[in-house]
């Protein structure tokens, strides 16, 4: 009897250590470098949020609130941002966090070997006031810098200097690419490259304490099956992504959670605006007809995008009417809507076009790149036909489709784009303005318009918000009179959970450990 | 026999460097590796000097002959997508695979003579028909889905053994193995079931026929006709002479087991050279693509080496031959 009952409460001792705080969770990319300067994607800087802070960061709502930075303001007629620093915040090694910190780590994420230097082309100088005051002064004047630096973390001068990782390392290695010595909620207790990832509360953190845990492990699983599969076996507390079309069926198991939300992503089409001819199919050599707006307005009213969503999206997105999504800074409310589903309308306007038989054309598409990216590709083919136009769909992993659209081996292509800064003059930067060395890198169909390109330095040093809005509104209203993309919808977030597992999604896809908590 | 050694070690040479040679041609093809390397905020000139510190804006036989250079010195270039040295991502990853490997080819070997000699005893048997018939299952269906299946069965539904990884590892000097530990151990069930399948399905058929046709020899009716026991004679005499072309044709599986590891390493994620090549795929990591590669290629090479030389040792017809030509 009393082995019995020992056994049994060791049991409850057992469960309770195992269960209770130690998070483990998967996602399909291991975040390559805890460097939070060496590389700008998704994977490293949600991650590196848990471990190291910026001045500012993003809420629940990802709207900005105040982290190492307590308030800050424009200074004087718009020379650049006063950042007042947090006092008594120490990093994880015991090192007290202050103005110099902030100075070096500008100078780090802004050197020619770190891979967020552009978040700092507006600024032209950083000055340390006092230990706690920082000017940041930019060579225009840029109302939209604190939410573009949300990302941009402290580091060490000190620990940085004593390591030798004084400059984030891109093509070898160094003491900050395995180590890290944040002021996060977490510190890095363990760290297996493409294994095992551990976070540990970090006691001496200057916030408020919401979550629970003592221990976070992440592993990453590339095959989502398998993911699936140890959230149900309880092997893991939470994934992401869940695959759209396992949604309804772990929904509906015991003791796991599907949580949705949408992303900032919006996929849309792209056309060949400059090419002269057609590049693919019996009608390559003709000249393009998508450089006719009545086209690239056919295609718009021929794609059921509700039908898209419902059927491959299985109701887990919504629609898109412009580049960005509704959450967005400097969405365009007055051009809230997206052309309507009208094949007789696309046939009307391909006929005034002078295509009332129709032509056939290239699609380019990724396969691995977004949700379903392949299936909705092929949707797009089928209600192209639909109004007479033959899409000649070629899918591809992503890894050859950038070179394909930057080599413009494309007649009309497949694009999802987030905007980094959360904000819409973000895609006008990269999407929309005329390609060249540093704007416009992402515009492949080399779409070029005079009044874009001049407003985009303007809606850049608007300090007025509604003067800005004004510009935006306007760029918005050209883009969409000109059909320069098609915007489809924007994309689902699915994340799956153990049900005692409670945390937020943010639509940045990042997972703040700083709000779970499990029971 | 040392000249038919040299020549074999020489021919082994070329093969590596066509290999080596075929891979950087086929690189080109893979991706540009600067997408996944750099911010999609970076300005071209970013890019083109990234590209130019990497070496890869060279043509591909630059690139190879420089790999060549490094890889003589046992240096093989550094991961873009870890910044670690590749030989030792992949000497940290190697145990895992060997590990793997070893136990799902003692299954196969084990679970296919066992199944293979009863089939054969009990040929016409309700048993041994419906090992036959469940055999064809596990030659037929992929490894993807068995390991899925197995995942389901084993980890969600009876919740027995985990879903994925090595479970806890011991540090033993060299390397960390899993064999240790009880959850380690765990963890290699299904995986080492889900690689060894087809192995084992291959030698238990290899098996049945060799006995099969053994045990209709006149040695093994005159062993019966001397009244010796079933079993001295189905092992003793009938088994030992099947092994000649099992032991053959499990030395040349050894070398698949390995370069096939690559799907049971992804269904498991089993932190595995083969899971790190898949990785490196889907990275456009270059150098540990070439080091994986020629890390293979290295090894079919060896085994095959190993096996001309042990039948050259073996069977003096072969000498013989050497020393005519």
């Amino acid at each position: 009897m009393r082995i019995i009952m020992t056994s049994a409460a060791l049991a409850m001792c057992l469960g309770t250590v195992a269960t209770a705080e130690t998070f483990r969770w998967a996602s399909t990319t291991d975040p390559q470098t805890m460097d939070p300067h060496a590389v700008s994607s998704a994977p490293v800087l949600g991650f590196l949020n848990n471990v190291y802070e910026g001045l500012v960061r993003r809420g629940r709502d990802m709207a900005i609130e105040p982290s190492l930075a307590t308030s800050w303001e424009p200074i004087g007629d718009g020379e650049g941002w006063r950042f007042h620093l947090r006092e008594g915040v120490t990093f994880h090694d015991g090192s007290a966090f202050d103005a110099d910190d902030v100075l070096f780590s500008y100078e780090r994420a802004s050197s020619e070997e770190s891979d967020v230097s552009s978040w700092f082309s507006p600024v032209s100088e950083v000055v340390v006031v006092d230990q706690y005051t920082v000017d940041i002064l930019t060579s225009a004047p840029n109302p939209i810098f604190p939410d573009s630096i949300a990302n941009w973390m402290m580091m060490d001068s000190g620990w940085a200097g004593d390591n030798g990782a004084d400059r984030p390392a891109r093509d070898a290695e160094n003491h900050a690419t395995r180590n890290a010595n944040g002021t996060g909620a977490f510190m890095l207790a363990e760290r297996e490259p493409g294994l095992r990832t551990v976070l540990e509360p970090f006691e001496g953190w200057w916030g408020e304490v919401e979550h629970n845990l003592t221990r976070a492990e992440f592993t990453p699983i590339e095959n989502s099956a398998t993911a699936v599969a140890a959230l149900l076996s309880g092997d893991v507390d939470m994934i992401n992504p869940v695959p759209i079309q396992d949604a309804a069926r772990l929904a509906s198991a015991d003791g796991v959670d599907v949580i949705q939300g949408i992303e900032a992503r919006v996929i849309m089409l792209g056309f060949g605006h400059e090419h002269e001819t057609l590049q693919y199919t019996e009608d390559a050599g003709q000249p393009n007809p998508f450089q006719d707006v009545r086209v690239r307005q056919a295609v718009a009213h021929a794609l059921n995008v509700p039908a898209i969503l419902q059927t491959i999206m299985r109701g887990n997105a919504e629609e898109a009417s412009q580049l960005v999504s509704p959450a967005m800074r400097g969405f365009s409310a007055a051009n809230d809507m997206r052309p309507a589903y009208d094949p007789d309308a696309a046939r009307a306007l391909l006929a005034e076009a002078g295509y009332a038989d129709g032509f056939s054309f290239g699609l380019r598409c990724p396969n691995d790149r977004y949700l379903n990216d392949e299936a909705v590709c092929q949707a797009v083919v089928s209600m192209l036909a639909q109004v007479g136009i033959t899409a000649e769909l070629d899918a591809m992993p992503v890894r050859n489709y950038w070179p394909e659209l930057r080599e413009d081996n494309f007649d009309m292509y497949l694009l999802g784009w987030s905007p980094g800064t959360f904000d819409a003059e973000h895609p006008i930067r990269f999407l929309v303005h005329t390609p060249g060395e540093r704007l416009g890198t992402w515009n492949f169909g080399g779409y070029s318009n005079a009044r874009i390109d001049e407003m985009l330095p303007m809606i850049q040093s608007e300090i007025d918000d509604d003067a800005r809005q004004a510009m935006l509104d306007e760029a918005a209203q050209i883009i969409i009179d000109d059909q320069v993309y098609v915007p489809m919808y924007v994309q689902p977030l699915v994340w799956g959970t153990a049900d005692s597992v409670s945390l937020t999604q943010r639509p940045d896809n990042f997972l703040i450990l700083r709000w779970v908590t499990m029971n | 026999m040392l000249s038919f050694i040299i020549k074999r070690v020489a021919q082994s040479v070329l093969v590596l460097l066509v290999v080596g040679l075929i891979a950087f041609a086929m690189f080109r093809y893979v991706g540009d590796p600067l997408d996944a390397m750099v911010s999609i905020e970076a300005s071209v000139e970013e890019v083109e000097r990234v590209r130019e510190q990497l070496g890869l804006d060279q043509p591909f036989f630059v690139q190879y002959v420089r790999f060549l250079q490094g890889a003589v010195q046992g240096d093989f270039g550094i991961s873009y997508r870890q910044g670690e040295p590749v030989l030792d991502i992949i000497l940290a990853r190697l145990p895992a695979t060997m590990e793997l490997a070893a136990i799902s080819g003692t299954f196969a070997i084990s679970m296919g003579i066992v199944l293979g000699v009863f089939t054969a005893i009990r040929r016409d048997g309700f048993a041994s028909s419906l090992i036959m018939s469940l055999s064809l299952v596990g030659v037929s269906l992929p490894t993807f889905l068995i390991g899925i299946l197995l995942i389901y069965l084993f980890s969600v539904e009876l919740d027995w053994l985990p879903s994925f990884g090595r479970g806890e590892l011991t540090d033993i000097g060299l390397w960390e193995t899993g064999l240790l530990t009880t959850s380690g151990l765990k963890a290699l069930i299904l995986p080492s079931i889900t690689l060894g399948l087809y192995q084992m399905t291959l030698i238990m058929r290899l098996v049945r026929s060799e006995m099969l046709e053994v045990l209709r020899q006149d040695y093994v009716r005159f062993a019966r006709a001397r009244g010796l026991s079933d079993r001295a004679v189905n092992f003793r005499h009938a088994l030992r002479n099947t092994l000649v072309p099992v032991i053959t044709v499990t030395g040349l599986q050894l070398g698949a087991i390995i370069a096939f590891a690559i799907v049971t390493e992804t269904v498991f994620q089993w932190p595995g050279v083969g899971l790190l090549f898949i990785n490196a795929i889907q990275f456009v990591d270059i150098p540990v693509m070439a080091a994986y590669l020629m890390f293979i290629a290295v090894m079919f090479v060896a085994i095959n080496l190993l096996v001309d030389i042990l039948y050259v040792a073996v069977d003096p017809r072969l000498r013989n031959q050497e020393t005519s030509v």
